[in-house]
């Protein structure tokens, strides 16, 4: 019975695994772990997917033993190995001695190189190479039976799922900690330390980490805006890069030699941008926020669509520059230096983001912030216990379109030109990913959210073709083990939890940090 | 001068004539139940009065004042708090941030705490449960908690639709008692219910509603006996 169901894994995982080897994914895995660690060979990475997978299946075998005792446990997992190494060992047996004879495989199975081959035969014989796979799946199929004999023992998987988390909890549950925090001044001398580290970073990192992670810095800018108006308020926006558009393109008509000629100083245009881009969600918000839900989701999407149409339309072409944008965006200066290199942004985007992190903590603590998470809740409740509910909205908007508008300015000037092709639809929705892959309503969420989002694609440029693909499936992957975001708010953990552990004591959730 | 005077109000959706000319009124201290069957009006009466809904014509008064220029949070500023159908209760939020939602309207603290005290005296699950999340209570808890969270608002004038609605006759008998004790800490009521039997037997008038119009009113006692009553919604013949 259980022999059965545990072969059936095995059998299972090793079709998978075959289907990456045919697929070429796991000659990928060698390039890419081969990139990483700067090696000459792609074996490596090859048999660490190989291996992963084999060990998965024998993990999934002995999850299907109703009574792990120890023998049982063992036994599931060498009988998942053992299918799983037969499927390797037969197919590798098949292609190798196929290819001895002159087949064609490669017809069909473009992904089947002869360097694909070898990476799993070694250059051995068919049979050898059979066998040795054979062994080697068999083993790992049993080292999946003990790892999961030994995270019983030690919960350490549950941690590493809920990682973040539970270092967080410890780290402060030291006792050093404890004193620390008691102290009196300890917030500001945290903040303050954070901010001085922060600062030396431009100068560790180089030209290109100092672009790539500014642009990483603007998404969090943008993200912490947009959080507010998701996150806290629960109103669904989809066409949030209009507020970065008319941020860029506010910086660019002010600063730019061409079309206009104003020039005006950078800093100055700043708060005009913030300004402007503010008003710009009142007057947007005015209208369309007595809309709910999904109708909201769509003219707010319609509106991102329309403001980018408009500065890219032949009618406005003298004031936006149209469809070819604005060149030579002005660039911030200070006592007469220029100081719009990729480094000194980077202390601007610094700058900004501890601005809007403190904003936005600022209104999520205060009467505004309860009136937001009663408005998420269930608007007419919130009018019923005397909360204006269209002035917070409004509120609410204005603030994000505020924070998008900020990062539109520094966007435009960093890059020096603005088009109406950097305000497409996808970046709304990046947006909108990294807030809720970083955990709705969190501000630390929205930074790891942006990092993953903006750094990872980063990490996997190796990849090449494969790059959207494999950040597509992590991303997938990422929501399904922490579906609620990787540093979620205390507030939001507890809601996706209590579903699960409804049925437990009743003080569930009730831990001292809870509160707002 | 009646704490709440409704005078002859007609309310639409849409093209829909919902309400057709209600009267009613509410003397201070009172308990005034508003009965009747499905689709009569009730809770559009209730939505009337609160200012989500605007009538269209005639007048709501609370004390006298005309409340047609307020919005429906005013309001809850007014003294007017309601228990709403189905209670809905701030699902993912627990008993004391629900608890907390309801004095939003308030700016003193220590009132806003004697009135958490009192609360949690006429609702002592409450307080046992205060951490709890809002969802996971029962339904007889999240009723309770519904009307505790309209209480910490200090209305004068308490609506309430349906409070009985889905939960066992037993609870349903220590709902009406807390009603009874709630009122006589001395917050008016109007309470909506379709539970005939009960709402008459703790209030001092009742109004019986059918599609929109007011068909009969009189003492709760009379009304007990009233053919028509009898007949339609006590299913007594
Ligand atoms: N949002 C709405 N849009 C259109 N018609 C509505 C709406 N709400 C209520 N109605 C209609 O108005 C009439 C009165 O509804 P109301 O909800 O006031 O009834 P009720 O007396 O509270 O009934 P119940 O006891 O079932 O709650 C019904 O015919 C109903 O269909
Ligand atoms: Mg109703």
């Amino acid at each position: 019975m259980n022999v059965r169901l545990a072969s059936r894994e095995g059998l299972l995982t090793g079709f998978i695994n075959l289907c990456c080897i045919l697929l070429g994914l796991t000659g990928l895995a060698g390039t890419m772990v081969g990139g990483w660690f700067h090696l000459s060979s792609r074996q490596p990475g090859a048999w660490l997917l190989l291996l992963g997978i084999a060990v998965w299946g024998g993990v999934r075998a002995v999850r299907r033993v109703p009574d792990p005792s120890r023998n049982k446990t063992l036994i599931a997992g060498l009988v998942a190995g053992v299918m799983h190494g037969l499927t390797l060992a037969v197919s590798l047996w098949l292609i190798s001695t196929l290819l001895d004879a002159g087949a064609e495989v490669r017809k069909w199975l473009v992904q089947l190189t002869p360097e694909a081959i070898r990476l799993l035969t070694f250059g051995l014989s068919p049979v050898a190479a059979a066998a040795l796979m054979f062994v080697v799946m068999t083993t790992a199929g049993l080292v999946g039976a003990l790892w999961v004999r030994a995270s019983e023992r030690y919960p350490w998987q549950r941690t590493l799922s809920k990682g973040p988390t539970t270092v967080r909890t410890r780290f402060l549950a030291l006792p050093a900690v404890q004193n620390f925090m008691q102290r009196k001044h300890s917030q500001q001398i945290l903040w303050g330390g954070g901010l001085l580290i922060l600062l030396f970073f431009p100068f560790v990192l180089g030209q290109y980490w100092n672009y790539t992670l500014g642009t990483v810095g603007i998404y969090v800018i943008l993200g912490l805006g947009l959080n507010i108006v998701v996150g806290f308020a629960g109103l669904l926006d989809l066409g949030y890069v209009a507020f970065f558009a008319i941020g860029a393109y506010i910086v660019a008509i002010l600063t730019a030699p061409a079309p206009h000629g104003i020039m005006m100083n950078f800093w100055l245009v700043v708060p005009i941008g913030i300004v402007l881009a503010a008003l710009a969600g009142v007057l947007l918000g005015i209208p369309v926020l007595r809309m709910r839900g999904d109708y909201l989701a769509i003219v707010t999407l319609g509106f991102g669509e329309i403001i980018r149409i408009l500065s890219k339309s032949d009618a406005l072409t003298d004031f936006t520059g149209g469809p070819r944008g604005i060149r030579s965006v002005g660039g911030p200066g200070l006592f007469g230096f220029d100081v719009s290199s990729e480094f000194y942004f980077m202390y601007i985007i610094i700058l900004g983001i501890v601005l809007a992190a403190y904003v936005t903590l600022h209104l999520q603590q205060s009467r505004v912030g309860r009136a937001w998470m009663a408005m998420r809740e269930d608007e007419d409740v919130a009018q019923a216990v005397g909360i204006y509910t269209l002035q917070y909205k409004l509120l609410a908007f204005a603030t994000g379109a505020a924070l998008a508008g900020f990062s539109g300015v520094i966007f435009a000037s960093r890059n020096k030109f603005t088009g109406p092709e950097d305000f497409t639809l996808l970046v709304s929705i990046n947006v909108l990913c990294l807030v809720i892959i970083g955990g709705m309503g969190s501000i630390p969420g929205v930074v790891a959210g942006a990092l993953v989002l903006k750094g990872l694609p980063e990490i996997l440029r190796q990849l090449a073709d494969y790059r959207m693909l494999a950040f597509g499936a992590l991303l997938i992957l990422m929501m399904i083990v922490r579906p609620e975001g990787l540093w979620p708010s205390t507030r939001r953990q507890m809601e996706l939890h209590e579903r699960a552990e409804q049925s437990g004591e009743p003080d569930a959730g009730s831990s001292p940090e809870t509160g707002p | 001068m009646a704490m709440l005077e409704v005078e002859n109000i007609h309310s639409y959706y849409g093209n829909i004539h919902a309400l057709k000319g209600i009267s009613l009124t509410v003397e201070e201290g009172e308990i005034v139940t508003l009965i009747g069957g499905n689709g009569a009006g009730k809770t559009t009466t209730l939505r009337s009065i609160t200012g989500i809904l605007k009538p269209r014509q005639g007048h709501v008064r609370l004390e006298g004042e005309e409340l047609a220029p307020y919005k429906p949070h005013q309001i809850v500023y007014k003294g007017v708090a309601m228990v709403p159908e189905g209670r809905r209760i701030f699902a993912r939020l627990s008993v004391s941030e629900n608890l907390d939602m309801g004095a939003y309207s308030r700016n003193s603290k220590s009132e806003i705490k004697a009135d958490l005290e009192r609360v949690f005296e006429l609702f002592p699950r409450l307080k046992e449960r205060r951490n709890q999340v809002g969802g996971t209570l029962s339904g007889g808890e999240q009723q309770m908690l519904a009307t505790g969270r309209a209480l910490m608002a200090h209305p004068r004038l308490l609506l309430m639709d349906e409070p009985s609605m889905g939960l066992a006759p037993v609870l349903v008998e220590s709902i009406f008692e807390k009603i009874t004790e709630i009122n006589k800490e001395g917050t008016t009521i109007l309470l909506v219910e379709q539970n005939a039997l009960m709402a008459l037997s703790i209030a001092n008038r009742g109004y019986v509603l059918q599609t929109g119009e007011i068909i009969l009113h009189d003492t709760a006692e009379a009304l007990r006996t009233n053919e028509v009553v009898r007949k339609a919604y006590l299913g007594i013949t």
